[in-house]
C-alpha cells in the first residue's frame, strides 16, 4: 500500500500546522492540502483526491457535516474523519448519517487519530472510546426510559456475525468472501438484520453496533 | 369644596338676617298700631271728659239752687284730674308736629277748667243772670275750639300712623331688595363656583388621562425594553457561547496538538511528564469551556434546531439528576428564531424546576404546531404546587418571554398531583426554511456558520 494522502479541514491555522507536523512524522502519511472552510475543502477534495479528509465541524462557509455529505456523495472512496469539539450525540449521529466513518473528539490522543485514519482507509469505522461511551450511555438511558425489549436477542448467530462485519465497514462482497457465503445470502441476511433492528441504513447500523459495544 | 361651604354659609347667614329683619318689622308694626290706638284712646278720654264736664256744668247751672255744689265740684275735679293725667300721658310721646296744637289744647283746657270752676261759685241769681250768656258765648265756643284741636291732634296721630306704615313699607321694600340681591349673589356665586368646579374637574380629568396615557406608554416601553433586554441577552449568550467554543476551545485543542507534537520529539522522561501534564490541563480546560458554552446556549439550537436542543437538554438533566425526560415534537419545519429560543428557554426552565423543586421522576415535553399556534406542554409527575401562591422569578421570566411573542402561559398544578405547563404561541404559518437539497443548500451555507445546520424532517429519536 502506498502513501495515505490526507486533506486537513479546520479553520484554525495553528491547529492545522500542528496536525500536519504530527501526521507527516508518521511513516506513510502525507498531507496533500489544508482547507480553512467547507467550500475550500470541497474544492481541494475535488482537485487532490485524498484518501482521507480530517474534518472539523464548526467552519465558516459551509460546516463540516454538510461538506462531508457532499464529498461522500461525490467521491465515495474518500474517507472522512470528523475531529470536533462537539461531544453530543446529535453531532455524532448527524456526522455518521452524512457519511463520516470516524468521529474523534479534539482531545483525542495522537494514537487515536492515526488509528482512525488507518481504519477509514481500510473502509472500517472508528470512534474514540469517549464517543463510543457517549453513544452507549445515551442508548442505555433511552432503553431504561422506554423499557424497550432488546431486539439484539432476535438476531441469529449468523446475523450477529454479519452485523459486526458490516458495522466494521466491510462491503457485502467482503462479507461474503470472509464467511464463504454467496452474495445473495449476505444481502438477505442484511435485509433481515435491518428489519429486526428497525434500522434503515448502514450508518444507523454502525451507530447501533457502537451503542451495543459490538464495535468501537 | 371650601367654595361650596362658603356659599352655604352665605345663604344661611342671609336667611337668618332676613328672618330677624322680618321679625323686627312685625314687631315694629304692632308697636306702631298699639301706640296709635293708645293715643287715640287718650284723645277720646280727653274729648269725652270735655263733653261730660260741659254737660255737667250746664246741668248744674240749670238747677235752681246751689244745693249740690260741693258734690259737683268734686265730680268736676275728678274729670279735670282724669283729663290732666290723659294729657300728661299723651304728652309723654309727642310727635314733633303735634307740639304746637297740643300745647294750645292744653292751655285752652286749662282756662276752660278755670272758667268752669268760676261758674260753680256763682249764686242763684248770678246763674240766672249769666247762664245763657255763659253758655253761648263762653262754653260752647271754647268747647268747639277744644274739640277742633283734639280733632287736629287725632288727624296728626293718624298721619303718624300712616308715616309709620310708609316707613314699614320702605323697610319691606329694602328687605325685598336685600333678598333679591342675596338670591342674585347666591346664584352668581353658585354659578361661579360651579364653573370653577367644572374647570377644576376637567383639569383633573385631563391630568388623570394624561397620567393614564403616561402609564400605558411607560408600561409599553418597559415591556419593549424587557423584550429587547431578553433579545440582547440571548444574542450575547449566543456570541459568547460561539466565542468560547470556537476560539477558546480551539486554542486549547491547539495546545493539545502541540503537546502531542512535543511528546513525539521529547525523549527525556521529565519533559514527557510535564508535557503529559500540559495535555491533561488543556484537555480539562477544553471540556470545561465546551460545557460552559453549552450551558450558555446549546450550539444544537442554532446548528440543528429546537428538537435536538431539547433532546440534549433532556439528556443533560437526566445525566445530572436521574430525571427521565421524553421529548416529542410534531413540528414539520423549524420555527422562527425568536419562537425557537422562547420555547427552548421556557422548557429549559421548566425542566430545571422539575429537577430542583418538583421531586419528579419523569417529564414529558411535547411541541406541536396546530391551527396557527405552537403548543408546548411540559408534564411532570412531581409534587406539584399551588400556582396561585407560588410565583418564582423563573416562572415570571417564562411568562414574560411568552408574552413578548403574544402567547399564553398556563400552569395547572395541585400539591401532590404533578404539574402541567402549557404555552401557546401564535404563529400563523411556519416560514419555509431554505431547502435542504444540496443544489440549493450552497446559497444558505454562509448562514450555517452563524445560523444553523439544516435540520430536516428526518427527526431522529434518542432511542
Amino acid at each position: 500500500m502506498g502513501q495515505i494522502r490526507i486533506l486537513l479541514a479546520d479553520d484554525h491555522n495553528i491547529l492545522r500546522d500542528g496536525m500536519r507536523l504530527l501526521l507527516e512524522r508518521q511513516p506513510g502519511f502525507v498531507v496533500v492540502g489544508e482547507a480553512a472552510d467547507g467550500r475550500e475543502t470541497l474544492q481541494l477534495a475535488q482537485d487532490q483526491r485524498p484518501d482521507v479528509v480530517v474534518m472539523d465541524i464548526a467552519m465558516p462557509n459551509m460546516n463540516g457535516i454538510e461538506a462531508t455529505r457532499r464529498i461522500v456523495e461525490k467521491h465515495p472512496n474518500i474517507g472522512v474523519v470528523i475531529l470536533s469539539m462537539h461531544h453530543d450525540e446529535s453531532y455524532i449521529i448527524r456526522s455518521l448519517k452524512a457519511g463520516a466513518r470516524a468521529y474523534l473528539l479534539k482531545d483525542a490522543m495522537k494514537a487515536e487519530l492515526i488509528s482512525a485514519i488507518e481504519a477509514v482507509v481500510d473502509g472500517r469505522s472508528f470512534f474514540s472510546p469517549k464517543v463510543s461511551r457517549i453513544l452507549q450511555e445515551d442508548y442505555f438511558q433511552a432503553l431504561g426510559r422506554k423499557d424497550a425489549d432488546d431486539s439484539y436477542d432476535l438476531l441469529t448467530d449468523r446475523e450477529r456475525e454479519i452485523l459486526q462485519l458490516i458495522a466494521e465497514g466491510k462491503t457485502n462482497k467482503e462479507v461474503a468472501n470472509t464467511l464463504n457465503l454467496s452474495l445473495y445470502t449476505v444481502d438477505t441476511h442484511r435485509t433481515h438484520i435491518l428489519q429486526k433492528l428497525n434500522l434503515h441504513s448502514v450508518p444507523e447500523l454502525i451507530l447501533y453496533a457502537v451503542r451495543k459495544g459490538i464495535i468501537s | 369644596m371650601a367654595g361650596f361651604g362658603g356659599l352655604l354659609l352665605i345663604m344661611a347667614a342671609a336667611e337668618a338676617g332676613a328672618l330677624l329683619f322680618l321679625n323686627s318689622l312685625r314687631h315694629n308694626d304692632s308697636t306702631l298700631q298699639a301706640r296709635f290706638l293708645a293715643r287715640n284712646r287718650t284723645l277720646e278720654r280727653i274729648r269725652s271728659n270735655i263733653y261730660l264736664s260741659g254737660t255737667f256744668v250746664r246741668d248744674s247751672l240749670l238747677a235752681p239752687e246751689q244745693s249740690g255744689a260741693r258734690a259737683q265740684v268734686a265730680t268736676l275735679d275728678a274729670l279735670r284730674r282724669d283729663s290732666e293725667s290723659a294729657l300728661t300721658s299723651y304728652a309723654a310721646a309727642l310727635e314733633p308736629e303735634e307740639a304746637a296744637p297740643f300745647s294750645n289744647l292744653r292751655s285752652q283746657i286749662e282756662s276752660y277748667w278755670n272758667v268752669l270752676n268760676r261758674t260753680l261759685a256763682w249764686s242763684g241769681e248770678e246763674r240766672g243772670k249769666y247762664r245763657d250768656a255763659f253758655f253761648y258765648e263762653e262754653l260752647v265756643p271754647r268747647r268747639t275750639s277744644m274739640l277742633q284741636i283734639a280733632d287736629r291732634i287725632e288727624a296728626l296721630n293718624e298721619e303718624a300712623l300712616r308715616r309709620g306704615d310708609v316707613k314699614l313699607g320702605d323697610l319691606f321694600g329694602r328687605l325685598q331688595f336685600g333678598l333679591l340681591a342675596m338670591i342674585a349673589v347666591t346664584l352668581l356665586g353658585g354659578a361661579a363656583l360651579a364653573s370653577l368646579t367644572i374647570f377644576h374637574l376637567l383639569k383633573l380629568e385631563g391630568e388623570v388621562e394624561q397620567r393614564l396615557n403616561e402609564n400605558v406608554y411607560s408600561k409599553a416601553s418597559l415591556q419593549e425594553l424587557s423584550a429587547r433586554l431578553v433579545r440582547a441577552q440571548e444574542e450575547e449568550r449566543r456570541a459568547l457561547s460561539r466565542e468560547l467554543h470556537d476560539e477558546v476551545g480551539q486554542a486549547f485543542s491547539a495546545v493539545l496538538m502541540e503537546a502531542e507534537n512535543l511528546l513525539d520529539l521529547a525523549a527525556v522522561p521529565e519533559v514527557r511528564a510535564h508535557l503529559e501534564s500540559i495535555r491533561g490541563v488543556a484537555a480539562k480546560g477544553m471540556s470545561e469551556i465546551r460545557d460552559m458554552a453549552l450551558l450558555l446556549r446549546p450550539s444544537m439550537l442554532d446548528d440543528f434546531g429546537l428538537l435536538p436542543a431539547l433532546e440534549w437538554q433532556g439528556r443533560e438533566i437526566g445525566k445530572r439528576t436521574g430525571l427521565r425526560v421524553q421529548v416529542a415534537s410534531e413540528m414539520s419545519a423549524e420555527l422562527p428564531e425568536e419562537h425557537k429560543t422562547c420555547v427552548y428557554r421556557v422548557v429549559q426552565e421548566a425542566l430545571n424546576n422539575c429537577a430542583q423543586h418538583a421531586q419528579a421522576t419523569a417529564v414529558q415535553v411535547c411541541v406541536r404546531h396546530d391551527a396557527g399556534h405552537i403548543l408546548v406542554t411540559v408534564q411532570d409527575d412531581g409534587s406539584g404546587f399551588d400556582p396561585k401562591r407560588v410565583r418564582g422569578l423563573g416562572l415570571l421570566g417564562m411568562e414574560e418571554r411568552v408574552r413578548h411573542l403574544g402567547g399564553a402561559f398556563q400552569i395547572d398544578s395541585l400539591p401532590g398531583r404533578g404539574t402541567l405547563l402549557r404555552v401557546t404561541l401564535p404563529l400563523a404559518a411556519i416560514p419555509e426554511q431554505p431547502d435542504v437539497a444540496p443544489s440549493q443548500h450552497e446559497d444558505s451555507s454562509e448562514r450555517l456558520w452563524n445560523g444553523g445546520l439544516p435540520y430536516g424532517a428526518d427527526s431522529h429519536s434518542a432511542g
